[in-house]
């Protein structure tokens, strides 16, 4: 994008000041985590993650694989680890970046895509093109590409958009999205230079349903009042930031640790994806007394769709498995509408016997918002309490935020 | 050690008061200033001085508010919304159901069950349209003082609308509106129903069966009362010293 010198000079010191400040925010939180007494050297694997970088170049250098930006889960990682590339899950959850990208973009933009595309700028060193799919999930990430022009342009590598189909129970819906898992593949093997085999599509999956099995066991302990939020959180942002297998393997020697109940009132959470260093929720909960026994997040149980269920080993019984997977499993409030939502969260929050469920939505998140108000009745109906959120990634309405929490135990503790 | 004693330390003023058995037997404020928790002491200080009680009588006080984690050694801890439902619950000898509260920064309704507990609530955002800051705001801009608007609202003669509850855009609203010739009373009024269609929006979902009862230091105001009745289209009763509904509660609480 051509600015004047002095918009460019401008930036470019705001850059500079706001870097270290990001970097100051994002170990402050690390820190954190780290003093808690619940902290176990399991759990520093995950923390090292982020503290040793979480920048896409830093992710290449790690997993040793030329690294694609993904914007949105939509997009099946199966492939692209069948190809042997690293899927990047880009993600924002920091107040101070998205204040780099903010200038430039409308003021009620969704918090999350503000910081995402403040980090991306400020973490740009000077790196190679890198390849890119964004999936065209909510408006948001439809617009992605011409609001990262906006913010100077980070988007310089080739860049892929699966259309979804927002209707799902159309057998034209199913050849759309399967035409549009094809044209991803051939996406992919232009970047990686190479052809899709069954083999490694196979052996992809496999890793997948292990990463799968291990986090279905961790949410499992979730629900029995086990996982702190936090540190589910925590790993749930990590599943990107290094291969699938080494995340898999930490996960399951972080699991038995995960003893002690937490003797406080559980809640069920849903609404818009929590990214690290916005740890500002999953304080307040645990300051306000909730524990939390599940979520809908797609940044957190739902970062895996469905298991792959495959009839047909070829190539093409795989691929359409994989499609069918992706689509049907999706429980985006873009593509799923809140009646087929409403049912696999109260039944999540009865799983976790939790008393309500609190409904966070970033201000901007149109799906979220939307969606929370039909949910709201179909959450009572089921007799659980409803709490009601709306928020950002900065600190200032905390004690708002803690009032409300507060309160909210209360209310189900007297039920 | 028979007093209980509720501190409240909102966003725009302290409230303290001290209560024997349920009674309400001293109440005193001070605006919000820095050092909260030594304008806390002297409030308390203020409050023996003027009641005749020795420290001895008072038991450690109860904390709410926004400024609650600033107090060191409170005896209890409760947030405002649970304080405001028992304080308004028992101060209403149990006739409360929903409770709006206009706060210095916030608007909540709160619906009780018949044991004065919180069974639901609503509370605004990250914005604070509506609210205390906006009377004061207006106050400034009208040169008049926050006790008047209430007489003054029932002189108007006509019928204005403001549409801009926030504070910011409601500012240059008020001031095209007296460029454009309006009158005090008329913009007061105007005001108050600004407001209330506000809260009303809000407190519009969440109105138990029973009655309905308005407090915060705005709930004195007669023109807003008024107008509250009117945007919800249901009696709205307010108790006597409403601003000190929290404060109350926090000390029953203990």
């Amino acid at each position: 994008m051509n600015r004047p010198d002095s918009v460019n000079l401008r930036r470019d010191r705001l850059k500079k000041r706001l870097r270290e400040k990001y970097r100051a925010e994002c170990e402050q939180e690390l820190a954190a985590l780290e003093s808690r007494a619940d902290y176990r050297p399991e759990l520093g694997s995950f923390i090292a993650l982020f503290r040793d970088g979480f920048s896409p170049k830093t992710v290449e250098e790690r997993v040793g694989r030329r690294v694609v930006n993904l914007s949105c889960l939509q997009a099946p990682v199966e492939l692209f680890h069948a190809l042997n590339l690293h899927p990047y899950k880009v993600f924002g959850g920091s107040a101070v970046a998205g204040r780099m990208a903010a200038p430039s973009l409308p003021a009620l933009v969704c918090p999350m895509i503000r910081a995402m595309l403040g980090a991306l700028e400020l973490e740009n060193e000077a790196e190679a093109a890198r390849p890119w799919v964004l999936p065209c999930t909510c408006d948001w990430m439809a617009k992605l590409g011409e609001l990262d022009g906006l913010c100077g342009g980070q988007m310089t590598g080739p860049v892929h958009r699966p259309q979804l189909p927002r209707l799902k129970e159309s057998p034209a819906s199913r050849k759309r999205w399967l035409e549009e898992i094809l044209a991803l593949r051939a996406f992919l093997e232009h970047i990686a230079g190479r052809a899709l085999t069954r083999r490694g599509l196979q052996k992809a999956l496999l890793i997948m349903q292990e990463a799968r099995r291990a986090f279905t066991r961790l949410i499992l302990l979730r629900r029995a009042g086990r996982v702190p939020h936090i540190w589910f959180v925590l790993i749930s942002n990590a599943f990107f930031l290094d291969r699938p297998e080494n995340w898999t393997l930490a996960v399951n020697q972080a699991l038995p640790g995960f003893t002690q109940a937490a003797g406080a009132p559980l809640v069920h959470l849903l609404g818009s994806p929590v990214f690290f260093p916005d740890f500002k929720l999953p304080r307040l909960l645990e300051s306000a007394g909730l524990a939390v026994s599940g979520d809908d997040f797609c940044s957190s149980e739902r970062i895996f769709p469905r298991n792959v269920a495959v009839a047909d080993p070829s190539e093409s019984g795989l691929l359409t498995a994989l499609a069918e997977s992706y689509h049907q499993g999706c429980l985006c409030p873009v593509f799923a509408d809140s009646d087929r939502r409403a049912h696999p969260i109260v039944e999540g929050a009865e799983q976790g016997a939790a008393g309500g469920v609190i409904s966070v939505v970033l201000k901007g998140c149109h799906p979220c918002d939307l969606e929370s108000y039909s949910l709201e009745q179909s959450i009572r109906k089921a007799g659980l309490k409803f709490l009601r959120l709306e928020t950002d990634h900065g600190p200032e309405d905390s004690q708002n935020l803690a009032t409300r929490l507060e309160a909210f135990r209360h209310t189900l503790e007297a039920a | 050690m028979s007093v209980r004693v509720g501190l409240d330390l909102g966003s725009t003023a302290i409230k303290a008061v001290f209560v024997k058995e349920e009674r309400l037997i001293w109440q005193g404020l001070v605006a919000t200033a820095p050092g909260q928790e030594a304008l806390a002491e002297h409030l308390i200080a203020k409050g023996l001085a003027e009641s005749g009680l020795d420290k001895g009588d008072l038991q450690n006080p109860a904390v709410t508010g926004y400024g609650k984690g600033l107090y060191a050694k409170p005896g209890k801890v409760i947030d405002e919304i649970s304080a405001n439902a028992l304080g308004c619950f028992t101060l209403s000898g149990g006739l409360a159901r929903t409770v709006i509260n206009i706060g210095g920064q916030d608007v909540k309704a709160i619906c009780l069950d018949d044991q004065g507990r919180v069974s639901d609530f609503i509370m605004n955002d990250k914005c604070a349209a509506g609210t205390g800051r906006f009377f004061e705001l207006a106050a400034r801009l009208l040169d008049t003082p926050l006790e008047d608007f209430g007489r003054l609202s029932r002189q108007a003669a006509g019928a204005l609308e403001l549409n801009s509850t926030c504070v910011v855009f409601a500012e240059s609203e008020i001031v095209s509106a007296m460029a454009r010739g309006a009158g005090r009373e008329e913009l007061i009024r105007a005001l108050h129903f600004s407001v209330a269609r506000r809260v009303a929006g809000l407190a519009g979902r969440r109105l138990a069966g029973g009655g309905v009862f308005l407090d915060g230091g705005p709930a004195q105001n007669e023109g807003l009362l008024e107008a509250l009745q009117e945007e919800l289209m249901i009696d709205v009763q307010v108790l006597p010293q409403p601003q000190y509904t929290v404060a109350y509660g926090a000390a029953v609480s203990l």
